[in-house]
């Protein structure tokens, strides 16, 4: 156990070598042993519960049973949809919402406070809002519609395609505002220098944005893109506590749909429907490790 | 000084158990109102003391009821003794074929004369692992199908209960096109008459939609639990009584959020008189005013108008006769309750299962509802509490005229028809996707053959 | 002309932004100070307003209430528990992987990455597989456990890019000076560390406040069930006393609401931070 071998941050600099006394322990030891907490809550919470789960996933009939499910290939559409428009809809408004907040006016920073509201409160009390908001009899959006137009309003969470609209909706709502702050530190690092040099060129706006904002965070863009589709894949709240899976389980997307076999106590088919996402996301997860590990 | 340690540590483990209190886990559904639940804690305290046995019971909303036993059992810790609302429609059945429950047949034979006809039969389940029948649960109480609808509402609409219909199709068309009409030219309000449960994740969707099927006289399956659904006669059957369910939504008449009914939102949309009539299993709408009423942390004022609404207000009623002319024919649910085969204290859970059908103890649980729950044995039945109430009257003589039992008594196969709730599904493929009826019903009988057949 | 345009364009920008952000937020404030009349009549404010309805919560007044300050002690303890234990897990595998540069260090991290962006909605299911093996359901550890299985990897993360940052010229000095790891660590890591601590800390802690998943699957008993999932067993009543749910909602809100702007310093450029670099 000689002190010495070490890795010398900067490589090359020797150390004057240090006996240690007795019952001192190397710094990798203690490496280890700090290390070990986290090791041991991964093996024990995520290792095991994950090779379980995939145990239980293991009989071809719990995949025909959920193929031949009829909610199945619903819940897949709906979940592919989920992703695409919401996802998308959502950056392009943190894209323009960024270049919005990061204007230096006092009164932009206080919205730009009041803005993330949203992200930090929790999901129940909101998501249960936006679902009273919404009810078609007696709501408060429906109210003010028949009030101003003596018509009833539209079936919000009843209608699938509107339900799963909805989803979408409060999916996006609770989501901006931390993508917007993560695009916003893009922006906000991109060099002033550029701006005022292109403002000289006499660039326009939508100038400056192609030439000097959007190289600079398109890959930020990207990789958010991608860490949100991962994620979205997994927002269980937005679809359960709206609308619980909707009329006649026509709203389901794959995280919600996992709960509900659980319910009708067919837990084989809730992880047989979790291993079928899998190839959707671990390409993804892949991809985002690969770059967040480049960029040690 | 560490070996030490461990040694004492060692020690105090096995010295632990053996002076550790006998413990009994129970598992329960919490009721409607806190009446019902304090029947049952005193009914425990009286169990704990007579026995010294320490009670752990925890109580699970009646969705949760299943998943919570399932997981509990899935984890090789089941509870010993276990009741749910839903365990008849959806696992009792079953957990007997697969073997997961103990045989009662040595605490309920014995019994067997104190229970009402058609009751006990209902726990008589097939265990495919012996290939025997034997009594695998427990009855402890008992529901049917009521209507339920508020007679100031009905006024206001211009009409009095002598003017509801007794034949079926003029009574459905009442309630559509003369109480709704009447009652939003009246007041002006958005209100719906017929408050239908339509929501997958419900019970009341499917018991209300098969007593519409029982009107019809169609027969799912013979007394073997053989499929009949194949004959022409049910699937017309089927088609009419379905039409006839969904036709309420479809003229307007039924909120549209009925396709996303749970089982307490007919009951909540009814009390805000959103609604002005509705079928539900139970007349815990009702009842919950007469809890209400005698609550006393509400104010005066509104235990007041509980005990108007309970008394004055809302009417307990029948369903109108059937198309074929005849009297209604109901079917009723036992509430059932269950033992784990792989329990860890099966001695005592058995000792808790004959202290509750005591009719000593038995009766004050069930009367404990207030009438949510009708009893399954004759001394139950027999209490004057059934006859000098005018809700509770009508329940009892709806029981008294003789019920059917569910398909899944017969054939356990429904209970999973019923868990993924076939029928609520061919219901919104019409009223929220536009198919026709034919079309609906007949991927709900093709589902049904897959499952049962 | 074109200043005031400019700022006109900003002001169309910022409005619906504020409705939009705020609607949701009000209605709950709204039904809370509402009858139970009025909030079913869809207005935009009750005519009577009261806070009747908060008395009837703090009191546990009503059958769904019996268990308030039980469950929000629930809560409140499982947030400390896994912002304490997450901070103290994750500090300390950051210190091993980042300072003491530790061997396997790297294959830790991606291992933790790897659980971060797996999203935890699919874990849920294992999750309550496993805890039910290892018989902790119904036990507040349970959930505890699982959210600090899901705080860590980001905690450990983003700790490890905060201390990458710092200057390696203490560790020499410390090393030099004859300092062990765990002197380095109290000494000089943790107090330069403490604006990253804080927003992990505070990262944590509401993370398990706001879950409603995971607390829902493993806890069930009336009395060891957080406040989310007892605003979730609302639903399940049958007389749709929603202005108390929202007035239990806006109590339960408030504490992420303000802790979020106690910190919010730390908690944006804590967080942000790693983002940024790609």
């Amino acid at each position: 156990m000689a002190a010495v071998d070490i890795a010398v941050p900067g490589g090359n600099r020797a150390l004057t070598p240090i006996s240690p006394p007795k019952r001192r322990l190397s710094w990798q030891t203690w490496g280890v042993i700090m290390l070990a907490p986290y090791v041991l809550v991964f093996l024990v919470f995520v290792l095991y519960p994950v090779s379980y789960g995939l145990w239980l996933a293991r009989h071809p009939a719990s995949y025909q049973t959920l193929f031949d499910d009829p909610v199945f290939f619903r819940t897949v559409v709906n979940t592919i949809v989920f992703l695409l428009v919401a996802v998308n809809v959502k950056f392009m408004l943190a894209l323009f919402l960024s270049g919005f907040f990061v204007h230096e006016r006092a009164w932009i920073r206080w919205l730009s406070v009041i803005f993330i509201i949203p992200w930090a409160v929790p999901a129940i009390p909101t998501i249960f809002s936006i679902r009273f908001m919404l009810n078609p009899e007696w709501g408060l959006i429906n109210s003010v519609i028949f009030r101003l137009t003596a018509q009833d309003g539209p079936n919000w969470l009843n209608n699938p395609s509107l339900a799963l609209t909805m989803a979408m909706v409060v999916h996006i709502w609770k989501a901006l505002p931390f993508w917007t702050l993560i695009l916003m530190a893009g922006r906000l690092a991109i060099p002033r220098e550029l701006y005022e040099a292109s403002s000289v060129d006499g660039a326009s706006a939508w100038q400056k944005f192609k030439f000097v904002t959007w190289p600079s965070i398109r890959t930020l863009y990207l990789t958010s893109t991608l860490l949100s589709m991962i994620w979205t894949l997994g927002d269980f709240n937005s679809v359960y506590l709206l609308t619980g899976g909707g009329p006649a389980d026509l709203t389901h997307v794959l995280a919600t749909l996992g709960i509900r076999y659980i319910r009708l106590d067919q837990v084989d088919q809730a992880m047989a429907t979790i291993v079928v996402a899998l190839p959707f996301v671990l390409p993804l997860v892949y991809f985002m490790m690969k770059r967040l590990s480049t960029n040690e | 000084m560490l070996r030490l340690l461990g040694a004492l540590a060692l020690a105090a483990a096995f010295i632990a158990p053996a002076t550790a209190q006998e413990t009994l886990v129970v598992y329960w559904t919490k009721g409607f109102y806190p009446q019902e639940d304090k029947a049952l804690d005193d009914m425990i305290a009286k169990f704990q003391q007579k026995t010294g046995v320490k009670v752990e019971l925890s109580r699970y909303s009646p969705q949760e009821s299943v998943p919570k036993a399932v997981a509990a059992l899935d984890s090789g810790t089941p509870p010993d003794v276990a009741y749910g609302d839903v365990f008849d429609f959806q696992v009792a059945g079953k957990w007997a074929y697969e073997g997961q429950l103990e045989d009662l047949s040595d605490i309920l034979a014995p019994m067997k004369d104190k229970f009402m006809p058609n009751t006990l039969e209902t726990t008589y389940l097939l265990n495919d692992k012996t290939k025997k029948r034997a009594y695998y649960a427990f009855p402890t109480k008992r529901q049917t199908m009521h209507i339920q609808y508020w007679k100031d509402m009905l006024a206001e609409a211009g009409y009095k209960e002598s003017d509801l219909p007794k034949d079926w199709k003029a009574y459905w068309d009442f309630w559509c096109d003369k109480a709704q009409p009447g009652y939003r030219k009246k007041t002006g309000k958005r209100i719906y008459s017929v408050g239908s449960p339509m929501g997958v994740d419900s019970s009341d969707s499917f018991f209300s939609y098969l007593t519409f099927m029982d009107a019809y006289n169609v027969k799912l399956v013979d007394d073997n639990g053989k499929l009949l659904v194949d004959r022409p006669e049910a699937k017309k059957g089927l088609v009419a009584s379905m039409h006839d369910y969904v036709d309420t939504i479809g003229k307007g008449c039924t909120p549209p959020s009925a396709v996303n009914w749970k089982d307490p939102d007919n009951n909540v949309n009814f009390h805000n008189k959103q609604i002005m009539m509705t079928h539900n299993a139970t007349i815990s709408i009702a009842s919950k005013w007469l809890d209400d009423s005698n609550n006393d942390k509400l104010t005066p004022e509104q235990r007041a108008e509980a005990k108007k609404n309970y008394y004055e207000l809302i009417a307990t009623g029948a369903f109108p006769n059937k198309p074929d002319g005849k009297p209604m024919q109901y079917r009723q649910a036992v509430k059932v309750g269950v033992i784990f085969a792989g329990a860890k204290n099966k001695k005592r859970a058995k000792e808790f299962v004959q202290f509750m059908m005591q009719d000593e103890n038995l009766t004050p649980y069930v009367e404990g509802a207030l009438g949510r729950w009708y009893p399954v044995t004759k001394a139950g039945v027999a209490r004057e509490f059934w006859t000098n109430d005018p809700h509770r009257k009508i329940v009892h003589a709806q029981f008294s005229a003789g019920v059917v039992n569910f398909e899944f008594t017969k054939n356990y196969k429904f209970t999973i028809l019923n868990n993924e709730n076939v029928w609520a599904k061919a219901m919104n493929r019409v009223a929220a996707e536009k198919w026709p009826v034919e079309k609906a019903v007949d991927e709900m009988i093709a589902r049904i053959k897959q499952v049962a057949g | 002309m074109n200043r005031y345009w400019r700022e006109a364009r900003l002001w169309l920008v910022a409005i619906p932004v504020l409705l939009w952000t705020l609607l949701p937020i009000y209605h709950i404030f709204l039904f809370s100070i509402s009858t139970k009349d009025s909030a079913f009549s869809g207005a935009l404010w009750p005519d009577h307003p009261t806070l009747r309805n908060f008395g009837t919560v703090f009191r546990q007044e009503h059958f769904y209430l019996h268990h308030f300050w039980e469950q929000i002690w629930n809560s409140l303890w499982i947030a400390c528990a896994v912002g304490v234990l997450t901070l103290f897990i994750a500090t300390c595998a950051a210190f091993a992987i980042s300072r003491i540069k530790v061997r396997g260090g790297r294959t830790v991290m991606n291992a933790a990455l790897f659980t971060y962006f797996i999203p935890a909605a699919f874990l849920a299911v294992p999750m309550y597989k496993a805890m039910g093996t290892y018989g902790l359901l119904n036990s507040r550890w349970s959930l505890v456990l699982a959210m600090v299985t899901l705080a860590s990897p980001y905690a450990i993360w983003v700790l490890k890019q905060a201390s990458d940052k710092l200057p390696w010229e203490l560790d020499e000095a410390a090393r030099i000076d004859g300092a062990t790891p765990l002197q380095l660590f109290r000494l000089v890591y943790l107090p330069l560390m403490t604006p990253s601590l804080v927003a992990i800390g505070t990262y944590a802690l509401l993370l398990a406040w706001n879950e409603y998943l995971y607390a829902f699957l493993l806890l069930s008993h009336e009395n060891t069930i957080p406040l989310a999932v007892g605003l979730g067993h609302f639903l399940a009543s049958d007389d749709s006393p929603w202005e108390l749910l929202m007035a239990t909602a806006l109590i339960y809100a408030a504490p992420p609401a303000a802790i979020y702007y106690a910190f919010r310093r730390y908690m944006v450029g804590g967080l942000t931070a790693g983002a940024v670099k790609s």
